[in-house]
């Protein structure tokens, strides 16, 4: 849902609940109670599960990643000039939307999979950022699954058809051989030398 | 004016309660919707969305509480 959307909801829940405190008299008769319900109950739910899906899905856009300080490298990193770096090449030539570059290959971050512990791990972030110290490097909880190469490449012609890909399509397919952790495509973020190397300007 | 005289004060109370407590979620809520950062979302659970049920139970129970004369 359009996030204009859920600010009007949210504004005519505000405008009926005024209403309420204002005139709670109203409610004496058989509307006012339907008002009543609907301002003090429905809307406020409805109000509260359109904003948490309005913000799960602006936390899948680049910005919100990178709006922690530990993560810019992580952004710098996909502007390298430099072909073999695998996130930099997909970002720079849209093989993933750019605005939501992070979210399309970790799609099992803590707040889109997982259960309490994960969720818990997501809290912990946060808490690491603003008052505790984060670990250096960031490091991924688990390795790399494939499946987040797997779910644009799995049925394209030229992943499927080479050689390569086609002889170790079932280790592949199982993560008994990683896409990024096996010598093959083995240059990620690297974010602790990222200041030094060359970058991609969009404006050139 | 009927209905003002016949007006619980008891309900009249715990309705202003209520709906102080879910404006006031509904403006933190409204707030954190405007700003796409990690601690907007924290701020929406455990703020806003604190608040809200707050209000909320306060109307639910003042709903099934015995009506006071």
């Amino acid at each position: 849902m359009p996030a204009a959307a859920v600010f009007a909801v949210l504004l005519i829940t505000l405008v009926i609940v005024c209403l309420l405190v204002a005139r709670p008299a109203i409610t004496v008769a058989r509307g006012g109670k339907v008002l009543a319900f609907l301002g003090l109950f429905i809307f406020p739910v409805l109000t509260g599960l359109l904003g948490f899906e309005d913000h799960v899905e602006r936390s899948k856009e680049t910005k919100f990643c990178l709006s922690c300080h530990i993560m810019e490298p992580y952004g710098k990193s996909l502007y390298i000039d430099d072909k073999s770096y695998i996130p930099a090449v997909h970002f720079q030539n849209n093989r993933v939307p750019r605005d939501q570059a992070c979210y399309t290959c970790h799609t099992d971050y803590t707040l889109y999979t997982g259960g309490f512990n994960a969720k818990f791990r997501g809290l912990h972030h946060i808490y690491a950022q603003y008052i505790g110290k984060p670990q250096q490097p960031v490091k991924l909880y688990h390795p790399f699954n494939n499946r987040e190469c797997l779910h644009c490449h799995l049925g394209a012609r030229n992943f499927e058809e080479g050689a390569t890909h086609a002889a170790l399509m079932d280790d592949i397919k199982s993560n008994k051989m990683s896409c990024v952790g096996s010598g093959c495509h083995d240059m990620v973020h690297n974010a602790s030398q990222v200041d030094g190397l060359k970058k991609w300007s969009p404006q050139q | 004016m009927t209905e003002t005289q016949d007006q619980d004060p008891f309900m009249a109370k715990r309705l202003r309660l209520a709906g102080t407590l879910i404006a006031l979620g509904l403006v933190v809520e409204g707030l954190s919707l405007s700003w796409n950062h990690p601690l907007s979302f924290v701020a929406f659970l455990s703020i806003g969305g604190l608040l809200l049920f707050l209000g909320i139970v306060v109307y639910l129970t003042a709903l099934v509480s015995p009506r006071r004369t």
